[in-house]
């Protein structure tokens, strides 16, 4: 699958936001956040809202006619996508409220019970995002048990880099729980990521081109003519293989960049080494990283409608 | 909406039967899909770089040759590959606007290209890769199954069908209802075994494709052709034969 920019800087930018506003929405739930920690919560609040917005805006791009987007909150009842922008939506004003009564009132139940609102709002959003792939049965890569859980959990784990550093930045220090919490993360999405790929490898294509043209089994098939003698829409979007020769590569670079240093810097931040360096370092390693893995993502799925072209699928 | 609708009792199932085993591969479904839904710059079948060494464009059917191998030899099948409009359409609940819906009276599916926001997500969702990007107007395209003639009452009745049923020259699309068992499609399909393309994805699609059938036929082997004429003159005539051919 082709990876568009604007859906590489949507899903990666909101699971930033989602997962910072779901890490304030957790500590607050928890008890977790010191009663004069209010700049924290307002500033957070802020940012997680600017990553996700960010995030949402770029999503517009994708879109052919953005004049008409309005028409996407409508269908929600059968469409993920639709689900995502009523979510998207929907955690705004939770999110407001709670950085709004956190500010008047400090640590106090309804900022608990807010903080739980947020923390569902976000990771409801992140999880409509991933059912959008998910739920492509023509994408094997995509429409499996990893994709949703892997979402959440990236969008967890970068959400706890940057709920680091800004605790850093007004308290001086990541804190041992914020900086578990970030290493951790970042420990569990390499796992989930190299047994996503382990996951991908093993699969077997999802159809044969004899199976694609109704013929029974045991007939072999190949390509003789195609319809078309240049790369039409199909095979622009579905038939995108440039990635393929590399990926060994990439994907060593996203487990280096993207989960390893992140993990290392979270350490080291957590042992009050350099704290602002090594929790911003995390954050930059994090964004490049997770931008990188979600290329990958797309650049390695393979769509079945490519069979009919006599591609790799 | 982009529920998939409850299909009622009696409802029809229109769709096209394709027949691989005398579809020849000439392309005319497509050209006339293209001239009856209107090419050109800014038709419903757009085209870009017209004359350009990259001409491009959008086409609901495409044509695609193979060659097979398999119980009685290699042949060479042709598959014209349109919108199937499936029963389990997820190109339809996929769709965030409601643009994209099936037709509750005789499940054809249709793009409002009026609510289309273009984003392409009913082409991933489509596994047959039935739908193309107008990239001029922005919305997705998709065959019609020429809703515009088949209900056309000022056609006459016979030219009520799909244009690429309309022109196939070998007689390889029909066009009817499935959902009736002694219609001229179902029929069809009963007496030739016709198939599902990708029936484990599970979408279900209406239109059905007949089986190339037998590739050869079996004849007697060919002997060699018997000396002509009797007598001494053939016998010489054998001996050189026989000398020169040393």
């Amino acid at each position: 699958m082709k990876p568009a920019a604007s859906v590489l800087l949507l899903t990666t930018s909101t699971g930033f936001g989602f997962g910072l506003l779901a890490w304030l929405g957790a500590y607050s739930a928890l008890g977790l956040l010191p009663g004069h920690a209010r700049i924290l919560v307002v500033v957070g609040v802020a940012t997680a809202l600017l990553f996700a917005s960010f995030g949402l805006g770029a999503s517009m791009f994708h879109l052919e006619r953005k004049e008409r987007a309005w028409r996407a909150f409508s269908q929600w009842r059968s469409s993920w996508l639709s689900r995502e922008g009523v979510a998207a939506v929907l955690t705004y004003p939770v999110a407001i409220a709670f950085a709004a009564v956190f500010w008047r009132d400090g640590q106090v139940i309804w900022t608990r019970l807010l903080g739980v609102a947020a923390l569902v709002a976000s990771l409801g959003t992140v999880y409509c995002t991933a059912m959008i792939y998910a739920s492509l049965k023509p994408i094997r890569q995509w429409h499996n048990r990893h994709t949703a859980p892997d979402y959440l959990l990236y969008a967890v784990f970068s959400g706890a880099v940057l709920f680091a550093t800004l605790h850093t930045m007004d308290l001086g220090a990541p804190g041992a729980t914020a900086s578990v919490a970030a290493a951790a993360a970042a420990g569990v999405a390499l796992i989930a990521k190299r047994a996503y790929w382990r996951h991908i490898d093993t699969q077997t294509p999802l159809a044969t081109l004899a199976a694609a043209i109704g013929l029974p089994k045991g007939v072999e098939a190949r390509p003789l003519d195609a319809p078309h003698f240049t790369e039409n829409f199909i095979l622009r979007q579905m038939g995108f293989a440039v990635a393929r020769r590399h990926a060994v590569k990439l994907r060593r670079m996203v487990l280096a960049i993207g989960f390893a240093l992140p993990l290392a810097c979270s350490i080291l931040a957590g042992l009050a080494l350099a704290p602002m360096a090594t929790t911003t370092l995390a954050v930059a390693c994090a964004g490049i990283g997770l931008l990188l893995e979600r290329w990958l993502f797309f650049a390695e799925a393979t769509h079945v409608s490519a069979v009919y072209y006599g591609r790799r699928i | 909406m982009t529920m998939l609708p409850e299909r009622a009792p009696g409802a029809k199932k229109l769709g096209l039967v394709i027949d691989l085993d005398t579809c020849v591969g000439c392309h005319a479904c497509a050209v006339n899909c293209k001239e009856w839904n209107t090419g050109g710059e800014a038709g419903i079948l757009p085209d870009y770089d017209k004359y350009g060494p990259e001409p491009d464009g959008v086409w609901f059917n495409r044509i695609h040759s193979y060659e097979t191998d398999g119980e009685g030899g290699s042949r060479t099948v042709n598959v014209p590959r349109s919108c199937l409009h499936c029963e389990d359409a997820l190109c339809v609940t996929v769709c965030p606007t409601g643009a994209s819906y099936k037709r509750v009276q005789d499940g054809i599916v249709l793009v409002d290209t009026d609510k289309c926001i273009g984003c392409q997500l009913c082409s991933w969702a489509c596994p047959y890769g039935a739908r193309e990007l107008d990239e001029k107007a922005g919305v997705m395209r998709k065959c019609t199954l020429c809703i515009d003639r088949i209900y056309d009452e000022n056609l006459p009745p016979a030219e009520r069908e799909p244009a690429c049923v309309a022109t196939c020259p070998s007689r390889a699309r029909h066009f009817g209802d499935l959902a009736d068992p002694d219609s001229k499609v179902s029929k069809l399909v009963k007496e030739r075994g016709g198939v599902d393309l990708l029936p484990g994805l599970g979408y279900r699609p209406t239109n059905k494709y007949l089986p190339p059938r037998r590739a050869t036929i079996p004849t007697a082997p060919v002997k060699p052709p018997a000396p002509s004429g009797k007598g001494i003159g053939t016998a010489l005539l054998g001996l050189l034969d026989k000398a020169l051919s040393r």
